[in-house]
């Protein structure tokens, strides 16, 4: 949900309310079963057409699998200007706090290409070796 | 990890738009189109002026009042366009693709918007489906480049500044400025 945004010639910078509801299983030796989970969260960023800047925090509740919470910020540069329709290129770097993890703090270079409405990232957690994958099409 | 963060930051402040650079030059020009009846060299800091990435072929020197003091012969005025989004001596005009060409060669009138907070593909996708619902339009394009929305309204239609406003602020964008016809085609 966009909560606010400004607008300049060459930026935008925008504060995002975000939330969502569903089951949470833990995977763990522990085997503390599922429950429902939900989260809510703030996220805001300010990007130009070859920068880009990202913070975000949300709060997870899992019932009986505990409470959490998370920060992450994400640093993107583009290595060229694209124009519309053609493809874009970005290089980025997200650093997440996740507190109640083994490794609090966790780095991901990514890069992120989009054309059009969709768009798509793929990334390596360097700190948990785990790769990274989203997509998003936009209707 | 502190060292990499240190070298990122290093990097970032390094960029050109940190450096202010870009803006300098776009200041310059905006003043310059600003201003053209009334200029006051004596208050400008020609220091930070790139005569080189400007555009002259499209000025009309005849127009200006530069003072005494100004001197062309220190510096070129090419007649070849420059790179467009650098030059700002004019407002842009319509971006023309095959849709809108063949709109307005059926009769259609050309506007212009120029449009706050287009960054990103994503921005266009969302002006592309609102506006394009529109009976009105017969064409449209975004231009990132130029940060423009050109429309084509279907001979006999019409589409109001508000109206445009409106469906720009449902987009989930701002509007600067609104360029009808001759001058929408950069006359």
């Amino acid at each position: 949900l966009l909560a606010k945004r400004w607008y300049g010639h060459n930026y935008q910078a925008n504060v995002y309310l975000t939330g969502g509801l569903g089951t949470a299983t833990d995977r763990s030796v522990a085997g503390l079963g599922s429950d429902t989970a939900s989260f809510v969260g703030v996220m805001t960023d300010w990007e130009t057409r070859t920068l880009f800047v990202s913070y975000e925090a949300r709060f997870l509740e899992q019932g009986k699998l505990g409470n959490h919470s998370m920060h992450a910020a994400r640093f993107g540069w583009a290595p060229y200007t694209g124009d519309t329709g053609e493809l874009h290129t970005w290089l980025m770097l997200e650093v997440d706090h996740r507190k109640h993890f083994d490794n609090k703090t966790t780095v991901t270079p990514l890069l992120r290409f989009f054309k059009g409405p969709a768009l798509f990232e793929a990334g390596y957690n360097v700190t948990d070796s785990a790769p990274m994958f989203n997509f998003t099409y936009r209707f | 990890m502190k060292k990499m963060l240190l070298i990122l930051a290093v990097t970032l402040t390094s960029l050109p738009v940190f450096a202010n650079d870009n803006h300098r030059v776009m200041d310059h020009h905006a003043q310059h189109e600003k201003n053209q009846g009334e200029m006051n060299h004596d208050e400008m800091n020609h220091g930070e002026m790139n005569h080189d990435e400007m555009n002259h072929g499209e000025m009309n020197h005849g127009e200006m009042n530069h003072g005494p003091e100004h001197s062309h012969g220190s510096h070129e005025h090419p007649t070849e366009n420059a790179k467009e989004d650098v030059m700002t001596m004019s407002a842009p005009a319509i971006t023309t693709t095959d849709d809108i060409t063949a709109a307005l060669a059926n009769g259609g009138a050309p506007v212009v918007v120029d449009v706050l907070g287009v960054v990103c593909d994503f921005c266009a996708v969302a002006m592309n489906k609102i506006f394009g619902k529109r009976e009105e339009v017969s064409a449209l394009y975004v231009d990132l480049d130029k940060k423009t929305l050109s429309l084509v309204v279907n001979k006999g239609a019409s589409l109001s500044d508000k109206d445009i406003e409106n469906l720009a602020k449902k987009a989930g964008y701002r509007i600067a400025a609104i360029r009808r016809d001759a001058e929408a085609l950069g006359g």
